[in-house]
């Protein structure tokens, strides 16, 4: 049961994407994403999803992996398309009963709706598979340092600290878990058998332990950050500096211009 | 018939990565009805996949595993009915206390195999005399309680299931020298008084010295040796070629032998040094 949460997804195959400056993927990412958005038409958004595909193969991560995840999100896709289906009136009719009508507009609309989607997912699990939980709120913390000069940098520091320290314990936690679970099936406990009350009350055995233990944990990890003299963001040196070199300019550059031939494409066609 | 049969049992585990790798391989065990059986080996030999395999908690990547002659993953075998006989206490087992009261603690597992009532207050009860947790303790929370009786609790809980096998995953792991006599007096206690047959996972040597019959030697997901705690310890080349030792007692009184002193007996424990270091000062006298 557990096995198949992924979390903090990295995997390590060395590729060009892995090697970029997480704070440039960072906002690429949210760049192809607002211009998935702008994408008003298949030709446009053609050209992303070229793009997109083209980021993925460079990944080197195995589709399957990338198949996973779009699995997760199958529902909101299918979703996304029946409404998109029944919300278009025009065009040509294709199926008239009671109050249901598809037409070909409303297909083609489903098709570009989920299609935008998919696309989402695939880019944003690109972001997770080549970079490190860590990289991740190293990047969003430097990104939003700009807070510090309204006296907003402990808190922004806080954050990133809390993020980090979160995404590393997922993995214990996860871990921990399933001790539990083991331990309390070791003595007769079954977590899938009865009524949904049963099954909701079968949890305790396993979440009374692990709220403890993370408390535990929590005290552990406090004072031993406490003894290594953490105190706070202010003053902090990092062991990682960022730097931005030649393949993040090359990234920029050919976001900038698949972006403007996006645009291009939208106002053309 | 052996109580506890494994055959060519392997398991590997994949991990959400591409190639799975084997955590054990081949294993080929029977295990007789009162024996006390230790495991010994370095971390990651597959010590604790391979008891995890004997009640049921893991399914074989291949082979078996008989619980009185009966394949336990057969269909039709309830696989609950044996995590009743074959009752597993985890490693650091205190982590799992989740009760009010450690009373109701140790009547989780009893209760789940639907016992109920009068008899119910009774396995608690002699569970709790079997573990040597004093009256006044059932009552109180499991959480109040100091380290060594709330392992004595998560003990007890086991115990009340009354299991025919009982496995210990590191019983001592992390108790003082007085913590770790007591739990190991009570595990040797469910096979002396009980008549539970007792496997006991543990790194050390002295412990395992001390309880058990036979020895099985693990080493990267293989048996290494399986055999009795004579045989296992006299061969004390072959386990350090594994990066094994024999009890400490043990290496005292080989230096010894090296030294021209020579005993009658091997000695693995501290009794068998007493009683040899007695009858040689009794035979110098004379």
């Amino acid at each position: 049961m557990l096995d198949n949460i992924t979390f903090g997804q990295f995997i390590d195959t060395h590729s060009v994407l892995h090697r970029l400056d997480p704070r440039i993927k960072i906002i690429l990412l949210i760049a192809i994403i607002v211009f998935i958005f702008l994408a008003g038409n298949f030709i446009s958004l053609g050209l992303i999803a070229v793009f997109c595909i083209a980021l993925l193969i460079n990944s080197k991560i195995p589709l399957k992996m990338y198949l996973k995840n779009l699995k997760v999100i199958l529902p909101i896709v299918i979703f996304t398309a029946i409404i998109n289906t029944f919300y278009v009136s025009t065009g040509t009719v294709l199926l008239d009963w009671w109050i249901f009508k598809i037409t070909t507009d409303g297909i083609m609309r489903a098709v570009f709706m989920s299609s935008r989607v998919v696309l989402l997912i695939l880019i944003s699990s690109a972001l997770t598979y080549t970079t490190t939980p860590n990289d991740l709120t190293d990047a969003i913390e430097r990104l939003l340092s700009p807070l510090k000069l309204i006296g907003l940098g402990n808190l922004v520091h806080m954050l990133a600290m809390m993020i980090t320290i979160a995404l590393r314990f997922i993995p214990t936690l996860l871990e921990e878990t399933g001790k539990i679970m083991n331990a309390q099936k070791a003595r007769g406990a079954s977590f899938t058998e009865g009524k949904l009350t049963e099954k909701i009350r079968a949890l305790i055995p396993i979440l009374v332990p692990l709220l403890i233990s993370s408390i535990r944990r929590a005290y552990e990890l406090a004072e031993a950050m406490e003894c290594r003299c953490y105190n706070g963001g202010e003053g902090r040196t990092r062991m990682k500096q960022l730097r931005l070199r030649k393949n993040d300019f090359c990234a920029i550059s050919i976001c900038v211009l698949v972006c403007t031939a996006t645009i291009i494409l939208n106002i053309f066609f | 018939m052996s109580i506890l049969e494994v055959m060519d049992l392997s398991y590997s585990y994949s991990g959400g990565l591409p190639s799975p790798t084997a955590a054990i391989s081949n294993i080929n065990l029977k295990i007789e009805q009162g024996e006390i059986i230790g495991i010994i080996g370095h971390t990651g030999s597959g010590k604790s996949t391979l008891v995890q395999h004997l009640n049921g908690l893991l399914t074989p990547t291949s082979g078996k595993v008989l619980f009185e002659g009966q394949d336990i993953w057969e269909k039709g075998t309830k696989i609950k009915k044996i995590r009743e006989k074959v009752g597993l206490v985890f490693q650091y087992p205190e982590y799992q206390l989740f009760e009010e009261t450690a009373a109701q603690d140790i009547a989780f597992g009893p209760k789940n195999m639907g016992i109920t009532g009068d008899e119910l207050t009774g396995r608690v009860m002699s569970a709790a005399r079997a573990v040597g947790l004093r009256d006044e303790l059932l009552d109180a929370s499991p959480f109040d309680l100091s380290g060594g009786e709330k392992r004595r609790v998560a003990i007890a809980g086991v115990l009340a299931m009354n299991p025919k096998v009982l496995i210990f995953d590191e019983p001592t792991a992390g108790l003082d020298p007085i913590g770790r006599e007591n739990i190991l007096k009570i595990v040797k206690d469910c096979r002396d008084n009980n008549g539970a047959t007792v496997i006991m996972v543990s790194h050390s040597m002295d412990d395992i010295a001390l309880i058990a019959d036979r020895i099985l030697v693990m080493n990267k997901g293989s048996v290494f040796m399986f055999d009795t705690v004579h045989n296992v310890f006299s061969n004390s080349e072959k386990l350090m070629e594994i990066g094994l030792n024999v009890p400490n007692i043990t290496k005292v009184f080989v230096e010894l032998k090296k030294q021209g002193i020579t005993f009658p007996d091997s000695v693995y424990t501290m009794d068998d040094a007493v009683k040899a270091i007695l009858s040689y000062a009794n035979g110098r006298e004379k």
